[in-house]
C-alpha cells in the first residue's frame, strides 16, 4: 500500500533524476529520456491503484491542505495519462524541436523537453489534491512556470517566442488577480483553507462586497486557466505558436486542473446567489464565442484552439449545474479526442503543414491517419456512440435537472455550429483530391499504438461509461477507514 | 493612527497602478515590472490583514505572513523564467515593444 502523497514525490524525484542524468550524458540518444519518463509515469499510474486510504480532512497539519478523496485520485490519474501521451507525441515531434533550439550537438535541447512535462505533471497532481488557497497557488504556479519554458521551447521560431511572451504576460497577470483575490477572501474570513472558509461563511455574519470582489478576482484567474470568455484572448495565439505536444498538454492538462480547482473553490461559495449567475453568463459567452469564432478558421491548430474554448463552455455548463461527475466525465472524453487530434496533427504537419488544405485527400495518402482524425472530429462534434457525445449528454442532463433553460438552448445551437467546422476537416480529408506530388505518410509504431488506444477509449467510454462514474464515487473502504 | 483602511487603500492603489501599467505601457520589461507590483500589492494587504487580526494573546495571524513568503518565492522564480523568455525574444527580434510582436493574428 502506497500513501497518496508519495505519488507526487516519486514523479518529482523521477523528473529531477532524468534532468540530472540528461545533463551528464551529452553523447547518447536523448529519446531514451522520453521512454524513461513514460516508464516512470506508467509505474506511478499503476501504483495509484494500490493506494493506502487517505486520512480525513484535518484542521491543522498536512491533511488540512492536501486531500486524497476520489476526485483528487481520479485527476491524478488523469494528469499521468495526459503526460504519458504528451511524451509519446514529443518523441514524434523531436526533429521539429531540434530545429527550433540552437546548439551544435545532434540532440541539444531534447532532454529538457522530455523532462519538463514530468514537473508539470507533478504540479497538476498537486493541484488535484489542493484544498487550501496557499497550496492551490503554489501548485498552480509550478504548472504555469514549467509551461512558460515549454511554450517558448523552440526559440528559433519567431511565432513560438511570440506565443511564449503572450502566455508569460497574461498568465502572470492572472496570477496577480488570483493572489489579490485570495487576499480579500482571507481578509473577510480570516482563513485560507477552503473547508474552514465554508464553515466561516455559514456561521458568521460577513461583509458581502469585499468577499464577492475577492471571489470575482479568483474567478478571473481561473477563467484564464480554463480559457473561458472573456479571458480567452491568449488561447488562439499561444496554441498556434507553441510546439504541438505542448499545445495538447495545455489544452488538456492545464484545463482539467483548472476545472478541478474551480470545482473545489466554488464549493464553499455556493451559498452566495450571485456566483451561479456569474457562472451561467460565463458559460453562455464561452459557448457562443468559441463556436462562432471557430467557423472561419483555416489553420487546424487554431481551429482546435477555438474548439478548446468551446469545450470549456460545455464544461462550464456542467459547473454551473453543480455536477462534478458530468464535468469529470466530459474531461475524460475531451482528453481522448483532443489528444487523438493533436497526435494526427503532429504526424501530418511533419509531411505538410497545419492548414486544413494540407489535409486534402488524406484518406488516400494514409487511410489510418484519416480514420483516426475522423473519429477524433466526430467525437469532438458529439456524434452518438463516442465519448464526446456521452460527455455532452451528461452535461446537458445536469443542466435539465437544474432548469438552466438559457444554457440548454445556447448549447444545442452551438453543437450545430460545431458540426459545421469539425466536418470541414472531414470533408477535406475524404472529398478533396490530394496534390499530385504528395508522398504517402508513414506513422511510427509507437504513435500508431497510442492512436489505437485513444480511438478504443473513445468508443469504449462512448457506450460503457460505468468505470469512470464508479471511480468518482466515494469508495466504501475509504470512508470506513476515515471514520475509524 | 494608521488604520487597516489606510493600508488597504495603498495596496489597492499599487494594484491599480500595476494593472494600468500592464494595459497601457508598450515596453515588455515595464509590463513585467507592473505585474510584480500587483503581486506586491497583495503582499502588503496580506501583511496588513495579518497585523490587524490579533488573537487573544495579542499575536498576529501568521497564516497570511506564511502566504506572503510563498508569494515572494514564486514571484522570484517567475522573474527568473520571465526575463529569460524576454531576453530570448530580444535576441531574435531586436525589440521588446509589444507593437512589433504581431506575427500571430486572427
Amino acid at each position: 500500500m502506497i500513501p497518496t502523497p508519495a505519488l507526487e514525490i516519486i514523479v518529482l524525484v523521477w523528473g529531477l533524476i532524468l534532468l540530472l542524468a540528461e545533463a551528464f550524458t551529452p553523447k547518447i540518444d536523448k529519446r531514451v529520456f522520453a521512454f524513461a519518463g513514460i516508464f516512470g509515469l506508467a509505474a506511478v499510474l499503476l501504483g495509484s491503484f494500490f493506494l493506502a486510504p487517505g486520512a480525513p480532512i484535518a484542521s491543522t497539519g498536512f491533511w488540512s491542505f492536501y486531500t486524497a478523496d476520489p476526485l483528487a485520485i481520479f485527476f491524478k490519474r488523469f494528469a499521468l495519462v495526459t503526460t504519458i501521451f504528451v511524451l509519446i507525441m514529443a518523441i514524434d515531434y523531436a526533429p521539429t524541436i531540434r530545429m527550433g533550439v540552437p546548439g551544435a550537438e545532434p540532440h541539444a535541447g531534447l532532454g529538457e523537453f522530455f523532462a519538463l512535462p514530468i514537473f508539470t505533471c507533478a504540479g497538476l497532481m498537486w493541484m488535484a489534491s489542493a484544498i487550501d488557497f496557499v497550496m492551490i497557488f503554489v501548485s498552480l504556479e509550478l504548472v504555469t512556470m514549467s509551461f512558460y519554458v515549454l511554450v517558448t521551447f523552440t526559440r528559433r521560431n519567431p511565432a513560438t517566442l511570440e506565443a511564449g511572451v503572450k502566455y508569460l504576460i497574461l498568465s502572470a497577470l492572472s496570477t496577480g488577480f488570483l493572489v489579490y483575490g485570495i487576499t480579500w477572501i482571507f481578509g473577510v474570513t480570516g482563513e485560507t483553507n477552503l473547508a474552514r472558509i465554508g464553515l466561516a461563511l455559514t456561521t458568521n455574519d460577513f461583509d458581502q462586497v469585499p468577499l464577492l470582489f475577492g471571489l470575482l478576482l479568483v474567478l478571473v484567474a481561473l477563467g484564464f486557466k480554463i480559457a473561458a470568455v472573456p479571458f480567452q484572448i491568449w488561447v488562439p495565439d499561444v496554441y498556434q505558436g507553441a510546439p504541438t505536444p505542448v499545445t495538447a498538454f495545455l489544452s488538456v492538462g492545464s484545463k482539467a486542473a483548472g476545472f478541478v480547482v474551480l470545482l473545489r473553490v466554488l464549493t464553499p461559495f455556493l451559498i452566495l446567489p450571485q456566483v451561479g449567475k456569474v457562472l451561467v453568463a460565463m458559460a453562455a459567452l464561452t459557448l457562443l464565442y468559441g463556436n462562432f469564432a471557430a467557423l472561419p478558421q483555416t489553420n487546424l491548430k487554431r481551429l482546435l484552439a477555438y474548439s478548446s474554448i468551446a469545450h470549456a463552455g460545455y464544461l462550464l455548463v456542467g459547473v454551473a449545474s453543480f455536477s462534478g461527475t458530468a464535468v469529470a466525465f466530459y474531461l475524460v472524453g475531451y482528453l481522448l479526442m483532443t489528444l487523438l487530434c493533436f497526435a494526427v496533427l503532429i504526424v501530418v504537419a511533419a509531411h505538410g503543414g497545419e492548414q486544413i488544405e494540407n489535409y486534402a485527400g488524406l484518406a488516400k495518402r494514409s487511410p489510418f491517419l484519416a480514420g483516426a482524425m475522423l473519429v477524433g472530429m466526430l467525437s469532438l462534434a458529439g456524434v452518438p456512440f463516442t465519448a464526446g457525445f456521452l460527455g455532452k449528454f451528461y452535461v446537458f442532463d445536469a443542466a435539465v435537472q437544474q432548469r438552466q433553460t438559457v444554457l440548454l438552448v445556447i448549447g444545442v445551437i452551438t453543437v450545430g455550429c460545431g458540426f459545421y467546422y469539425y466536418l470541414k476537416v472531414v470533408r477535406a480529408m475524404f472529398w478533396l483530391e490530394p496534390p499530385n506530388d504528395s508522398p504517402t505518410i508513414r506513422v511510427s509504431v509507437l504513435s500508431r499504438g497510442a492512436m489505437i488506444l485513444l480511438i478504443a477509449g473513445i468508443f469504449v467510454f462512448g457506450v460503457y461509461p460505468q468505470p469512470i462514474l464508479r471511480a468518482l464515487e466515494a469508495r466504501p473502504a475509504t470512508s470506513t477507514a476515515a471514520t475509524r | 493612527m494608521i488604520t487597516l483602511g489606510d493600508y488597504l487603500f495603498v495596496s489597492g492603489l499599487l494594484f491599480t497602478i500595476g494593472f494600468a501599467g500592464v494595459l497601457l505601457r508598450r515596453n515588455i520589461i515595464i509590463i513585467f515590472m507592473s505585474l510584480e507590483l500587483m503581486l506586491n500589492a497583495a503582499n502588503l494587504s496580506l501583511v496588513a490583514f495579518s497585523r490587524f487580526r490579533v488573537d487573544s494573546l495579542g499575536m498576529p495571524d501568521y497564516h497570511a505572513q506564511v502566504f506572503v513568503f510563498f508569494i515572494i518565492t514564486v514571484a522570484a522564480a517567475e522573474v527568473a523564467v520571465g526575463l529569460a523568455v524576454i531576453v530570448a525574444l530580444y535576441r531574435a527580434r531586436r525589440t521588446i515593444h509589444v507593437e512589433d510582436i504581431n506575427t500571430l493574428k486572427f
